[in-house]
């Protein structure tokens, strides 16, 4: 079909006067974009698979993937990477430079730093996973109740919420660990981190609980007579994650950094337990002598916050790509 | 917007209250005794235990002790210290240094924070823009004391443009230094925030509506794109300044200064109950009003915003 058989239509077809002629635009023969043609033989992706999909092709996720799986080895197998004992110590190295077995030199107590660095990844990443998995259920819980209920429920909720909110994390914190300052230990630690951090994701929870609940597909599944804990475990929270997982892996990195402060203050992980923050505060007198034995706990610390708040950033991108990202 | 400004002055009541309940039950209820810790080491006459007891009404039941401190909070009769110092003397000579620092660091993170922000969310994708991302991350994941010790070295150890720690009464130059350490990771915070508002609303309908009527470059990223993109920035500065005072504990301690942050510090180590609750509900009081000035500013900045 050429465009003057469009373009040159016979008037009596047209029902135009003798004489005149109209114009027919062409069809547009463009294709349809390949992004809009759908494959209607294959089944719908999920929003899972369709952010997994977007997510394994970010070099950000690629990165801190890779880095948060060599660390996670690192924690659970620290005698894979390091044939040393962290404490092991002796005086007579005190401070010696590094040498191709100790490549990272000594302590003042003689302690080889690469080995201690290893060993103390344990502890800081446990602190910042169970602490990021105590927030989350308890957060999650008060948040998704809160939202889903609103009323009263809502009202008391969010007034406890708000009166936590009041305390910043670090303050919080101190003022609770300084009470067992002489018996601390790692899940002492975790509550108290927990007890003031599930706040952020309570709040995350709750307005997307209230988002997820008032769409369509809840409307329908209540009429068709699910009840409302079950449409709330059903539909409601598996709609409302996204942003909760964003701010959890956020905020995982977050918990590490505020042990390590802790540690520096004397109130988190007991002495007896080899960390990052615990050895950044014994080097920091060394840091005029040898700012190496500062140096390496504090960039493997950095190393693995900086992890988390890359993956946070991706799975972001992956799962909202409109969300605003702080 | 009268009638709003009210309601949430009363809504902020209760929280208060509850904060500072929720504070001096985890102070107070906690394990160890205040006067054993007052004296120390020392062996602690009882009689003279019980009269300490009724002197910081120790003796009564909780809930009686909380309200009677409230009763004198109300009239800024925050009791003394162990060493028999009134507290709000104490609170007095050492606030001005906290908030002459955490006014500096806010100048900082802001000034800083929303000049590299424009940048790199104006070049998004250039190698500066990149520079800045990751300058701003690094920032983010190196605690805050590593921050302090690192400076301390290089400024005031090797190079020795800056003072290392800072005396009594600490001039500009002695917290210059201290104010950049504290304000670091907000001010990568804001970084991150403002590139993003400014990133997504360059592409935003309404600027490209500008700049088909013919506005100049210049105009519409100053009228349109900066002034959009700086209300959530203006929100989160505000809500920050309250967090930067309980912050400065760490950067306090680092380079001695003699604030708010390190008393309370002390109040902790020796155990001091009174002076640390008052330190505390000072603190979260003003976090709490920050947050109100935010929740205030917000419904300014922002006509969209309506006042229920």
């Amino acid at each position: 079909m050429t465009a003057q058989n469009h373009a040159i239509a016979t008037p009596s077809a047209q029902g135009a006067l003798p004489g005149q002629e109209r114009y027919v635009a062409p069809i547009e023969e463009t294709p349809l974009k390949e992004v809009d043609s759908v494959d209607e033989s294959q089944p719908a992706r999920s929003m899972w698979s369709e952010a997994w999909r977007t997510l394994r092709r970010n070099p950000l996720f690629i990165v801190s993937a890779v880095l948060i799986v060599l660390v996670l080895l690192v924690a659970i197998f620290p005698s894979l990477f390091t044939k040393g004992n962290p404490n092991y110590c002796d005086l007579e190295n005190s401070l010696n430079p590094s040498s191709p077995s100790h490549p990272f030199g000594y302590d003042l107590q003689g302690c080889d730093v690469y080995t201690r660095t290893i060993y103390g990844t344990r502890a800081s990443l446990s602190v910042g996973v169970l602490t990021t998995i105590l927030v989350v259920i308890i957060g999650g819980l008060i948040g998704a109740v809160a939202g889903y209920f609103g009323g009263w429920v809502d009202a008391v909720l969010s007034r406890i919420t708000d009166i936590f909110y009041a305390i910043p994390l670090l303050l919080g914190a101190i003022v609770v660990l300084q009470m067992f300052r002489t018996s601390t230990s790692i899940w002492k630690v975790v509550f108290v981190l927990a007890l003031f951090g599930w706040v952020s994701v309570a709040r995350i929870t709750r307005s997307s609980v209230m988002e997820a609940k008032n769409l369509e597909f809840n409307t329908a599944s209540e009429a068709l007579g699910l009840s409302r804990g079950r449409n709330l475990f059903k539909h409601v929270i598996p709609n409302s994650l996204a942003p909760v997982i964003v701010v959890a892996t956020t905020s995982l990195g977050t918990y590490i950094v505020s042990e390590a402060t802790l540690s520096f203050l004397g109130i988190g992980l007991p002495t007896t337990v080899v960390s990052w923050g615990g050895d950044i505060s014994a080097a920091q007198n060394l840091l005029r002598v040898a700012p190496t034995v500062l140096f390496w706990p504090s960039l493997a610390l950095a190393i693995t916050v900086l992890a988390f708040i890359m993956m946070g950033d991706a799975v972001r991108d992956a799962l909202d790509p409109k969300s605003r990202s702080l | 917007m009268g009638k709003y400004v009210l309601r949430r002055i009363l809504q902020m009541i209760p929280v208060v209250l509850g904060t500072t309940l929720l504070i001096y039950a985890l102070v107070f209820a906690l394990p160890g005794d205040p006067v054993k810790a007052m004296f120390g080491e020392k062996p602690v006459n009882d009689a003279v235990a019980a009269q300490i007891r009724s002197e910081y009404n120790l003796d009564k039941p909780f809930i009686v002790q909380y309200l009677l401190f409230l009763k004198n909070a109300l009239t800024l009769n925050f009791g003394n210290t162990f060493a028999g110092r009134p507290v709000i003397d104490v609170i007095a000579g050492a606030f001005p240094v906290t908030i002459k620092l955490a006014l500096m660091a806010f100048v900082f993170e802001g000034l800083f924070g929303v000049i590299f922000g424009i940048i790199s969310g104006l070049k998004k994708g250039t190698w500066y823009d990149s520079v800045i991302l990751i300058v701003s991350l690094l920032l983010i994941s190196v605690p805050t004391f590593v921050t302090g010790f690192v400076g301390q070295y290089l400024f005031g150890v090797k190079w020795q443009i800056l003072p290392v720690t800072a005396g009594r009464n600490p001039g500009f130059l002695d917290l210059l230094m201290p104010a950049c350490v504290l304000g670091s990771v907000s001010m990568a915070y804001i970084i991150r925030l403002t590139r993003t508002e400014v990133a997504s609303n360059k592409t935003a309908d309404y600027v490209r509506t500008a700049r088909a009527k013919g506005m100049s470059n210049r105009a519409v990223t100053m009228r349109h794109i900066l002034r959009n993109s700086l209300i959530p920035v203006v929100t989160y500065l505000g809500a920050d300044l309250g967090s930067l005072m309980g912050g400065a504990m760490i950067t306090e301690r680092i380079f001695n200064i003699q604030g708010i942050g390190n008393t309370l510090w002390q109040a902790i180590l020796r155990g001091e109950g009174t002076l640390t609750v008052s330190i505390v509900t000072l603190l979260v009081l003003v976090f709490v009003v920050c947050n109100l000035i935010v929740d205030l500013l917000y419904a300014v900045l922002d006509p969209r915003i309506r006042y229920e």
